[in-house]
C-alpha cells in the first residue's frame, strides 16, 4: 500500500504537457533552472511557479546521476563551502558522489561563482534542495538517515512561517511521514514509529490552520488520516475528519487522497453509500496513467469491493483498461464469483488471493462479501424463476439446510434486494412480477444525477480557469490604432481639400 | 512513556465519581492534549461540568483543558473565555502558538469591550442637523425627501444599513447594533461545523472574566512598557478608544526617558508623539475620536517639560484652539532667548500654513498690541517700490491705499537690515514688541508670501519657446484657443511676476474679446499672485474707476481685474477686501459684478465675514444669470468650511426659487464649499441635495461629499460616490462622482488607479473623463507610475473631452518630474507638443493640451501641485482651488483657480531676524535626479508672414479705438507715444522682439549645454550643496541635511517652505541673500515718459525680459485690454464669440474707411 501511495508523490500526470524544463536537459540544469522559478514565485508571490519546479522531481529522480545533480545544485546555490545550510544538505549525500564531484566541480563551480554569489539565499531554495535530498534518500532506501534528516528539516521549515514556502513544506512533511513508515516495526504494530510522529503532525496541522497555510494543512490532514488508518485507529481518524475542515482550495492530488481515506474509513464503518461516493470521486479525480497509476489502481480496487458490498456489479469495461487489467485480475475473478452468486467460486477465489487482498488492505472487507454472494444468488434465482422451492435454492446456492435458505431469502426480501414473498406453507419463494422501470421516476433520477455531476464538473473547470491579465487592454489598444489609421485617412482627405479651401479664401479676400 | 495513542481511557476516568481520578485524568489530558484532542472533544460537556462544579479542586485545570480543546476546534472565543478562567494555569510567558492566539483574541475582545464602554461621541449634537433637516424639507417643498433620505433603499449608507468595515470607522450612535454584529461569532470564529454551543459575546461576558481579561491586557501593556514598545500600546489604546491608556503610555514613555537620562537616545517621546499624531490624523477617520485624542495630546504636551511645539501647533490648528496658540506664542516670545524666538517664528509659519484666515485672525487679535515704533524708517528700508506713486486716478483711493500701505508696513516685519552690525541689544519690552510684530506679520502670511514670491521670481525657468509654440499653433481668434493660451501663460508664470510674454504678444492679446478679455486680465492676477506689495497698483489701470465720468474701459477688463486682484491676494485678503467690496457694491455692470464676486470669494476665502456675505446675497437676489454663478460660488468661498447653517438655508431656498441653471450651479458649488472638511456634519445636506430632482443640485451634493470628506479616505464616502457614479441618470452627476474620488482619496494616491481602473474603461465618456480627473487630483505631483500607465492610453480616447481630461491629469501628475525620476516624462512632453501642433485635433483636446503644457511647467517650473501641506494637513487653499478649477467644464474663467494649488517647492532659511542669510545646505542625491527638465529646443518653423498680416489690421484697429476713446473722454492715456508705434514700427518691432527672444534663447541653450555637460562629468558624485532659497522638490526633502557645524541650525527637521534658522554666532557679520523681487519695480500706469523706452535691445534671459519690456508693454497691454469691444451690446449672453464676428468688424472698419 505504501508503495502505491508513494508513487503519486509528484503530479506526474502533468509532466507530459508541461512546457517547463525540456526532458533532454541534464538534471543539474533542471535543478538550477528551478531556482529561477522559485525565485520568481517568491517575488511574484505566486505558488504556481513553485509547483512547476516541484513537478520536475519525478523525472529528475529517475536520472542516473541524481545525487550528483543535487550536489551541483547545492553548490550553485551556496557557493561558499563551509556554511551551515550547505553542510546540512551535503552531509546527506554519499561520500563517493562528493569526492567524484569534487574534481570536476573545481571548474564548474568556478564559473558559477558569481551568479549564485549572494549569501542570503532564499529559504525556499534551500528547502527545495532539502526536498530533493529527501527524495534521493528515499530512493536510496536510507530510511534511518532520512527520518532523522527530515525531522530536523520540517522543524526548520515550520520555524520560518513564509507563505511562499508552503508548497515545499507540504512536500517535506510528506517525505517525513514516509520515512517513518518505513522504519521497523512496520505500521500495523502498535510500537511503530508512526505513532510517535503524530503529535508533531498534529502540531503542524494547528500551525498550518493558524497561518492559513492551505498546502500544509491539506497535506498534513491526509498524512494524519493515513497514519491513523495504518495502525487501524479508525475511530481517531473519524474524529479527526469530523473535527477538522479540509481546505477547500487544496490541490487536486490532496483532495484525491483525502477522499480515498475518507472512503476507506466509511467502508470500514459500514456506510457503503458514502464510501462509494468518496471513492468514486477519488478515482475520477485521480490521474489514470503515468507514475501515479498506482493510486488509481488502489482506489479502484477499494471501489470495486465497496460496489460489491453495496450489491452492485462493476462494469466489465473497467477491467479492460490497460492500466488496470493485470492489477485487477484477482478482483475480476472475485466479481465474477459474486455476479453469479457462486459461493464456492467466491470462497475459492478468496482463498487463492488472500495474500494479495491482505496486501491491498481489502481482505476484511472482502470477507464481508459472503453475505452478498448469497444475496446475489437469491436475486438471480428470483429473476429466473417466478416461483422456486426452498429446496432448489438450497441445492443451487449450496446452502446446507432449508431453514437457513428460508432465513436468507427472508432477509433479502426485507433488505429490498428482491421483490418476492415466501410461501411458508409450501416452502416456495414467489417472485412478484417486475414493474416497468420506465413507469417510475427512476430513469429521470438517474439522468438527473448524471447531469448534475457533469454540470458540477463544468463549473469546477470554469472556476479553475485562469485568464491572462490585461488581455482586454490589448483590444483597447487595437481599437485606438484603428482610430489612428482612420484619422490619418481623414487628415489626408482634408489636406487635399485644404488646398482648394485656400484658393477659395484667396478669392474671398480679393472681393 | 511514549505519547498516548488513545485518550479513550482517560476520558473514561472523567466520568468516575472520584475527584482524584478526574483530576488525574485532566492532568494527563492537559499534557497530551495536542495529540488526543479529537477524542476529548466528545466529552467537552463533562469537563465543562467539572469546571462549573465549585467543589472540584482542579477547576482551573479543567478550564485550561477546555480552552485548549476549543482552540483546536478553532473556536477561539470560547477558548479565550476558558483560558481566562484558567487563572494561574494559563501562562502568558510560554510563547507558543496557543498562547499567542489567545492573547491576540484577548486584545481583540478588549478593544471591542472598550469601544462598547466608550462609544464615539457625536461631534455636534444631532439636534442641529435634524433641525436643519426639517428646514430643508420645508424649503424643498417635498415632504418626502426627509423620509427618503433616511430609509431609501438605494442609499448605501443610511445609518443602520451601513456595515462597518473597520473599527476605526465606527458610527456614532450609542448602542449601535453594529457593535453586536461586529462581534458576531461567525465573523470571527471561523464557524466550525463540529463546534456547537453558545458563543460568548464580549458584551455578555461575566464580570469575573472581564476582570481577568483586563488583568491580562494590563500585563501585556506592562511587558510592552518594559521593552519600551510604547507604540504597540498606543495602537491598542487608540483602537480601543481608551484615552486613559493612551495618556498613561505617553507619560510612561516620558518618565522612562527622563529616568534613563541621557543614556538613551532622546526623542523617544517625540517619536511617540509623532506616531500618535500620525495615526490620529491619517488612520482615525472619525472626527470625534480624533478631537478627543488631539485634546489629550495637547494637555499632555503641556505637561511635558520640553514640549514639541510643532506637534502642538498641528493639534492647535486642528482643534481651532486659537487661545492656546496665542498663549504659546506669547510665552515663547517672552522667554526672550534667540532659540525660543526662532521657534515662535517657525511656529507662526506652521500656523499660517495650516490655519484658516479666520483662525489666524483670532490668534493675531489675542497677541498683545504692538507699537509701531519704527514705522517711519520702514519705507526707505523696504525700498521705495511700495511707496505710492500718486496718480491722478488714484486720488480717490489714495487714502485707502495709504491705509493699505500702513498695514503692509506693520506686517512686513522688522526692517531689512543690510548692515549686520545694527545694534541688537535693546530694551526687553521693545524687543518683545518687535517680535510680536514679526509674529503677526508671519501669521498674516505676509512673510511667507513674500518669500514665495521672491523664490519664484528669482528662480523662474519658464520656457518661452513652449508658449510661443502654443501661440503659433492655436488660432487666437477662436475664443477657446485664446483662453487656452492665456491659461497656459498664466500657469507657466504663476506667481513669478513675469508678465513679459503678454507684453511681447500684444497683437495676440488684442484678439481677446468679451470674456476672453476678462480671462486675460484675470491672468495678470495669477501671474502676480502673492505680489501683495504692488498688486493693486499694478492692476490700477484696469480696475473700475471711481469717478463715474472717468468710467472708461471695457467692463470685461474691469471685471477681470477685480478677479485678478482677488487672485493676487488669494486667501490673504485683509488689504483688499474693503476695496473689492466697495467696487462690488458700487457697480451695476453684471460683468464687473461677476469679477468682483470671484475676487471677493478668492481673497476673502474662509473669512466667514457676514458683511461680505450679505453684499453677495443682495446681488444674488437680482437674479442675473451672468453674475449669479460667480456670486453663488463666492458665497461658498467666503463661508468656506464654516458649515454656516443659515447660509446653506438661504442658498437652498434660492436655488429652488431661481430659474437660471447657472445660478443653481453656482449655489450648489457654494454649498459644497461651505461644508468643506465638515465630514459627518455634511451628511444631511448631501443627502438632501442628492435626493433633489435637479441634476445641478445633485451635482452639488456630490461636491459636498467630495469637499466634506476631502483627504479623509473615508470608506463611507467612497462607497457612496462609487454607487452614484454608476447609478445616477445625469452624466454631469456621474462625471463629478467619479472625479470626487480624487478628492476623498488624495492622501492615498496609490489606491486611486486601482479604484478607477474599471471606470476608466466605462462606455460612458463622462465617467471616463471623471476617472482621468480623479487620477489627476489624487495623484497630482506624485508622478505615480500606475496612474500614468492608466492615463496614457486615454490620451488617444475616441472622445475629445476625455482626451482633454487625460492631458490635464497627466500634466498634473507629472508636474516637476524629470527624466531621472520618471522616464515617461519626455515622452509625454513630446506627445503634448505633437497634439498642440496637430491641425486635426479637436478643439477641446487642444484646449486641454495647452492647459497641460502650462500646468506641467507651473510657476516657472518651481511649483508642484499638492492638496496637502508639507506637514500633512489639508491644504485648504489648494483643495478649494482644485474643486473650483474642475468647474472650468462650465465656465472657462474658473480655470484660474488652479493656480491656488500651485505650491512653491523651496527651502528658505530665515534667521531669527527674519532675514534670509546666505548659506548652503546639502542634498545627498545626484544633481541630475531632481534637476529641471531640459529647455525646449527652438525650431525655426514660425510662419512670420501669416502673423504679420493678422497683426497689422487688428493692432491698428485697437489703436484707433483707444485713440478715439481717449479723445472722447479726455482720459489721461497719452495718445502720442502709442500712435506712432502702432502705425509704423509695429511689424518691425515685432520682428525685433522675436529676435531678441531667440538670441536670448540661444544663449541660454548654450549655457544649458555647458551646464549639462558639466553635470555629466559630475554625475558620479552623489551629494551637492544648495544655496539658501533653492528649489527642493518634495521627494528631495528627505535627502536634505544642514551642515552640522554650520553657523545656522534649523529649529526643526527640514521640510519645504520657510525654515527658521538658529544663528549660532549671532555676533558675527552675516551675508544676506539679495532680494530681487523687491527690487523689481512694477510697471507704473502708463505715463508719457516711459512709453518710448520699449524693447530696443536689452539683456536677454527670462527674468530680465519682464523688467525691460515691462514698462512700455504694460501701457500697450492696458490699452489693449481696456479697449471696449464694439460688439459688446450683442455679445453679453454669448461668452464665446464667433470667429467671423471679428472679421465682420474688420470689414466694417474698412468700409468706414
Amino acid at each position: 500500500m505504501a508503495d502505491k501511495m508513494e508513487v503519486d508523490a509528484v503530479n506526474g500526470e502533468k509532466e507530459a504537457e508541461t512546457v517547463g524544463p525540456a526532458p533532454d536537459l541534464p538534471p543539474e540544469r533542471v535543478i538550477i533552472n528551478n531556482f529561477g522559478l522559485i525565485r520568481q514565485a517568491v517575488n511574484a508571490f505566486d505558488s504556481r511557479f513553485t509547483l512547476r519546479a516541484l513537478r520536475s522531481t519525478s523525472t529528475l529522480r529517475k536520472s542516473d546521476n541524481f545525487a550528483e545533480a543535487i550536489l551541483q545544485g547545492i553548490r550553485t546555490a551556496f557557493p561558499k563551502p563551509n556554511i551551515g545550510p550547505r553542510k546540512v544538505l551535503e552531509d546527506m549525500l554519499p561520500d563517493s558522489v562528493k569526492s567524484a564531484q569534487h574534481q570536476q566541480n573545481g571548474v564548474a563551480s568556478g564559473g558559477k561563482e558569481k551568479d549564485g554569489g549572494d549569501d542570503q539565499q532564499l529559504p525556499e531554495i534551500w528547502a527545495y534542495l532539502g526536498v530533493l535530498v529527501q527524495v534521493y534518500l528515499y530512493d536510496a532506501k536510507e530510511y534511518e538517515d532520512g527520518a532523522s534528516f527530515s525531522t530536523n528539516f520540517v522543524e526548520k521549515i515550520r520555524s520560518w512561517n513564509r507563505r511562499t514556502l508552503d508548497p515545499i513544506g507540504a512536500k517535506a512533511y510528506f517525505y517525513y511521514s514516509l520515512f517513518h513508515e518505513q522504519l521497523l516495526p512496520l505500521p500495523p504494530s502498535k510500537q511503530s514509529p508512526v505513532i510517535e510522529i503524530r503529535p508533531k503532525l498534529l502540531a503542524a496541522l494547528r500551525s498550518a490552520v493558524l497561518r492559513k497555510d492551505n498546502d500544509t494543512q491539506a497535506a498534513v490532514t491526509v498524512l494524519l488520516l493515513r497514519n491513523y488508518i495504518s495502525t487501524a485507529d479508525i475511530t481517531q481518524a473519524d474524529l479527526l475528519v469530523a473535527q477538522t475542515q479540509f481546505p477547500n482550495n487544496a490541490t487536486n492530488n490532496q483532495v484525491c487522497r483525502y477522499l480515498y481515506y475518507l472512503g476507506r474509513i466509511r467502508a470500514i464503518q459500514l456506510s457503503y453509500t458514502q464510501a462509494h461516493e468518496h471513492l468514486e470521486s477519488a478515482t475520477r479525480k485521480s490521474p489514470t496513467n503515468g507514475p501515479a497509476v498506482g493510486f488509481y489502481q488502489q482506489a479502484t480496487k477499494l471501489l470495486i469491493v465497496v460496489e460489491l458490498l453495496m450489491g452492485d456489479i462493476p462494469d466489465r469495461s473497467l477491467f479492460r483498461q490497460p492500466s488496470l487489467e493485470t492489477a485487477l485480475y484477482p478482483y475480476f475473478k472475485l466479481v465474477q464469483a459474486v455476479r453469479v452468486g457462486d459461493l464456492q467460486a467466491f470462497l475459492k477465489c478468496v482463498g487463492v488471493n488472500e495474500g494479495q487482498f491482505r496486501k491491498d488492505g481489502t481482505y476484511t472487507l472482502i470477507l464481508r462479501l459472503r453475505q452478498n454472494v448469497i444475496k446475489t444468488g437469491v436475486r438471480m434465482l428470483s429473476l429466473s424463476y417466478s416461483r422456486i422451492s426452498l429446496r432448489d435454492i438450497c441445492t443451487r446456492l449450496s446452502i446446507p439446510s432449508e431453514e437457513s435458505a428460508e432465513y436468507i431469502t427472508a432477509k433479502a426480501i426485507r433488505d429490498g434486494v428482491i421483490e418476492a414473498s415466501l410461501d411458508h406453507a409450501n416452502g416456495h419463494l414467489v417472485t412478484t412480477p417486475q414493474r416497468d422501470a420506465y413507469s417510475t421516476t427512476e430513469p429521470s433520477e438517474a439522468f438527473h444525477a448524471r447531469i448534475s455531476a457533469l454540470l458540477g464538473m463544468r463549473d469546477e473547470c470554469v472556476m479553475s480557469m485562469r485568464y491572462p491579465m490585461d488581455k482586454h487592454k490589448q483590444e483597447i489598444q487595437e481599437a485606438a490604432k484603428a482610430r489612428e489609421r482612420e484619422r490619418e485617412l481623414a487628415k489626408e482627405i482634408v489636406e487635399g481639400e485644404g488646398d482648394v479651401g485656400d484658393d477659395d479664401d484667396g478669392g474671398f479676400e480679393g472681393m | 512513556m511514549v505519547g498516548l495513542t488513545s485518550a479513550a481511557g482517560l476520558v473514561g476516568f472523567l466520568a468516575e465519581p472520584d475527584p482524584v481520578l478526574q483530576a488525574f485524568a485532566l492532568e494527563r489530558l492537559n499534557e497530551e492534549i495536542d495529540s488526543v484532542w479529537t477524542e476529548v472533544s466528545g466529552s467537552i460537556g463533562q469537563i465543562e461540568a467539572l469546571y462549573e462544579d465549585d467543589t472540584f479542586s482542579h477547576r482551573e485545570l479543567a478550564a485550561l483543558v477546555l480552552s485548549k480543546v476549543y482552540y483546536q476546534l478553532q473556536e477561539y472565543n470560547e477558548s479565550m473565555v476558558f483560558a481566562l478562567g484558567a487563572g494561574k494555569y494559563f501562562n502568558l510567558a510560554n510563547a507558543g502558538e496557543y498562547e499567542e492566539t489567545i492573547v491576540a483574541r484577548c486584545i481583540d475582545t478588549y478593544i471591542a469591550l472598550s469601544v462598547l464602554d466608550n462609544p464615539a461621541v457625536p461631534l455636534i449634537r444631532q439636534k442641529r442637523s435634524s433641525e436643519f433637516l426639517d428646514k430643508y424639507t420645508q424649503d424643498a417643498n417635498a415632504p418626502a425627501t426627509a423620509t427618503a433620505s433616511q430609509t431609501s433603499p438605494i442609499l448605501p449608507f443610511s445609518h443602520d444599513s451601513l456595515p462597518s468595515k473597520s473599527l476605526l470607522a465606527q458610527g456614532e450612535e450609542e448602542g449601535d447594533p453594529r457593535h453586536a454584529r461586529m462581534l458576531d461569532p461567525h465573523d470571527v470564529g471561523g464557524g466550525h461545523p463540529g463546534g456547537s454551543g453558545a458563543h460568548p459575546n464580549p458584551s455578555t461576558l461575566s464580570g469575573a472574566v472581564k476582570k481577568s481579561l483586563h488583568a491580562i491586557v494590563r500585563r501585556l501593556f506592562e511587558s510592552c512598557y518594559d521593552v519600551a514598545a510604547y507604540k504597540q500600546v498606543v495602537g491598542i489604546a487608540v483602537e480601543a478608544r481608551n484615552m486613559d491608556v493612551l495618556r498613561e503610555a505617553i507619560l510612561r514613555s516620558s518618565q522612562d526617558e527622563r529616568s534613563k537620562g541621557k543614556k538613551v537616545a532622546t526623542g523617544q517621546t517625540d517619536d511617540l508623539m509623532e506616531y500618535v499624531l500620525d495615526i490620529c490624523m491619517n488612520v482615525v477617520q472619525e472626527r470625534g475620536l480624533r478631537n478627543q485624542i488631539l485634546q489629550l495630546i495637547l494637555n499632555l504636551l503641556n505637561d511635558i517639560p520640553s514640549p514639541d511645539y510643532f506637534s502642538i501647533a498641528r493639534c492647535v490648528v486642528y482643534l481651532n484652539e486659537h487661545g492656546m496658540a496665542s498663549k504659546i506664542l506669547r510665552e515663547l516670545v517672552q522667554k526672550g532667548d534667540g532659540r525660543s524666538l526662532a521657534i515662535a517664528y517657525q511656529l507662526s509659519f506652521d500656523l499660517y500654513e495650516n490655519g484658516t484666515q479666520e483662525f489666524l485672525q483670532k490668534v493675531v487679535e489675542e497677541l498683545p498690541e504692538t507699537e509701531e515704533t519704527d514705522k517711519t524708517d520702514l519705507p526707505t528700508m523696504n525700498g521705495n517700490a511700495v511707496r505710492p506713486i500718486v496718480h491722478p486716478n488714484e486720488a480717490a483711493t489714495s487714502e485707502e491705499s495709504d491705509q493699505l500701505l500702513r498695514e503692509l508696513q506693520e506686517s512686513s516685519g522688522p526692517p531689512q537690515t543690510i548692515v549686520a552690525s545694527r545694534a541688537k541689544p535693546e530694551a526687553g519690552s521693545a524687543d518683545d514688541a518687535k517680535a510680536f510684530a514679526s509674529v503677526k506679520s508671519i501669521l498674516r502670511g505676509t512673510k511667507s508670501i513674500e518669500l514665495n514670491v521672491e523664490f519664484l521670481y528669482r528662480s523662474s525657468r519658464t520656457d518661452r519657446a513652449i508658449l510661443n509654440k502654443i501661440r503659433d499653433s492655436l488660432e487666437a481668434r477662436n475664443s477657446i484657443f485664446h483662453s487656452a493660451i492665456t491659461f497656459s501663460n498664466a500657469f507657466m508664470n504663476a506667481g513669478t511676476m513675469i508678465d513679459g510674454w503678454l507684453r511681447d504678444n500684444l497683437e495676440w492679446l488684442q484678439k481677446a474679446v468679451n470674456w476672453s478679455k476678462f480671462t486675460a486680465t484675470a491672468a495678470l492676477g495669477v501671474i502676480h499672485r502673492g505680489n501683495i506689495g504692488q498688486g493693486q497698483k499694478l492692476l490700477e489701470p484696469y480696475l473700475p474707476k471711481e469717478h463715474p465720468t472717468a468710467g472708461a474701459g471695457s467692463t470685461y477688463s474691469q471685471g477681470g481685474s477685480l478677479y485678478a486682484l482677488g487672485l493676487i491676494y488669494a486667501n490673504h485678503g485683509t488689504h483688499v477686501l474693503d476695496y473689492l467690496q466697495r467696487q462690488f457694491a458700487a457697480t451695476q455692470e453684471e460683468v464687473v459684478q461677476h469679477g468682483g464676486a470671484l475676487g471677493l470669494g478668492v481673497a476673502g476665502m474662509a473669512t466667514g465675514s457676514e458683511q461680505i456675505y450679505e453684499a453677495l446675497k443682495n446681488v444674488l437676489y437680482q437674479d442675473s444669470a451672468i453674475n449669479g454663478e460667480a456670486v453663488g460660488l463666492a458665497m461658498g468661498l467666503v463661508m468656506l468650511g464654516t458649515g454656516n447653517l443659515k447660509a446653506v438655508q438661504d442658498m437652498i431656498q434660492y436655488a429652488h426659487d431661481t430659474q437660471h441653471e447657472k445660478i443653481v450651479r453656482g449655489l450648489a458649488m457654494g454649498m459644497a464649499l461651505i461644508m468643506y472638511a465638515r465630514q459627518e456634519n455634511s451628511d444631511q445636506l448631501s443627502n438632501g441635495l442628492l435626493d433633489d430632482p435637479d441634476p445641478a443640485l445633485r451635482y452639488g451634493g456630490i461636491m459636498t461629499i467630495a469637499l466634506a470628506y476631502c483627504g479623509s479616505g473615508s470608506n463611507k464616502a467612497v462607497r457612496r460616490l462609487l454607487h452614484i457614479a454608476v447609478s445616477d441618470v445625469s452624466d454631469d452627476v456621474r462625471r463629478v462622482a467619479v472625479m470626487s474620488l480624487g478628492f476623498v482619496l488624495f492622501r492615498k494616491p496609490g489606491s486611486v488607479p486601482r479604484m478607477v481602473e474599471l471606470l476608466s474603461e466605462s462606455y460612458n465618456p463622462h465617467v471616463r473623463y471623471g476617472a482621468t480627473m480623479a487620477l489627476g487630483i489624487a495623484c497630482a505631483g506624485t508622478g505615480l507610475e500606475a496612474a500614468v500607465d492608466l492615463l496614457e492610453p486615454m490620451m488617444k480616447d475616441t472622445v475629445d473631452f476625455v482626451r482633454q481630461g487625460a492631458l490635464i491629469s497627466l500634466s498634473m501628475i507629472l508636474v516637476q518630474q524629470n527624466d531621472a525620476m520618471n522616464p515617461k516624462v519626455t515622452f509625454i512632453r513630446r506627445e503634448l507638443q505633437k497634439i498642440i501642433g496637430d491641425r486635426h485635433e479637436d478643439a477641446m483636446a487642444k484646449f486641454g493640451c495647452a492647459l497641460a503644457l502650462g500646468i506641467i511647467d507651473a510657476g516657472g517650473r518651481n511649483c508642484t501641485i499638492s492638496l496637502q501641506t508639507q506637514t500633512g494637513n489639508l491644504n485648504m487653499e489648494a483643495i478649494v482651488g482644485m474643486a473650483v478649477f474642475t468647474q472650468y467644464w462650465y465656465w472657462f474663467p474658473l480655470t484660474h483657480f488652479l493656480s491656488l494649488t500651485f505650491t512653491p517647492t523651496s527651502i528658505t532659511g530665515v534667521d531669527q531676524d527674519l532675514e534670509i542669510p546666505s548659506f548652503k545646505f546639502h542634498s545627498n542625491t545626484r544633481p541630475s535626479l531632481f534637476d529641471y527638465p531640459p529647455e525646449q529646443e527652438v525650431k525655426a518653423e514660425e510662419a512670420p508672414e501669416k502673423v504679420k498680416t493678422a497683426v497689422l489690421s487688428t493692432t491698428a484697429q485697437a489703436k484707433r479705438r483707444k485713440l478715439a476713446k481717449a479723445r472722447a473722454e479726455g482720459m489721461d492715456v497719452d495718445p502720442t507715444p502709442t500712435t506712432p508705434k502702432a502705425d509704423g514700427a509695429d511689424a518691425e518691432m515685432k520682428d525685433e522682439d522675436s529676435n531678441v527672444v531667440e538670441t536670448g534663447k540661444e544663449e541660454e541653450k548654450k549655457d544649458g549645454d555647458k551646464e549639462s555637460s558639466r553635470k555629466k562629468v559630475e554625475k558620479e558624485k552623489v551629494g551637492y550643496d544648495l544655496e539658501n532659497m533653492s528649489r527642493v522638490l518634495p521627494g528631495q526633502i528627505k535627502y536634505i541635511s544642514f551642515p552640522q557645524d554650520g553657523r545656522y541650525q534649523p529649529v526643526k527637521k527640514p521640510t519645504g517652505g520657510p525654515i527658521l534658522l538658529f544663528d549660532t554666532k549671532p555676533g558675527e557679520e552675516k551675508s544676506l541673500v539679495e532680494l530681487k523681487a523687491k527690487k523689481k519695480t512694477s510697471p507704473p500706469a502708463p505715463q508719457p515718459t516711459t512709453g518710448r523706452t520699449t524693447a530696443n535691445g536689452g539683456p536677454a534671459g527670462a527674468s530680465g525680459l519682464g523688467e525691460v519690456l515691462g514698462t512700455g508693454g504694460a501701457a500697450a497691454a492696458v490699452g489693449v485690454l481696456t479697449a471696449v469691444d464694439e460688439d459688446e451690446e450683442g455679445g453679453e449672453e454669448a461668452p464665446v464669440p464667433e470667429e467671423f464676428e471679428v472679421e465682420e468688424d474688420d470689414d466694417d472698419e474698412e468700409m468706414e474707411e
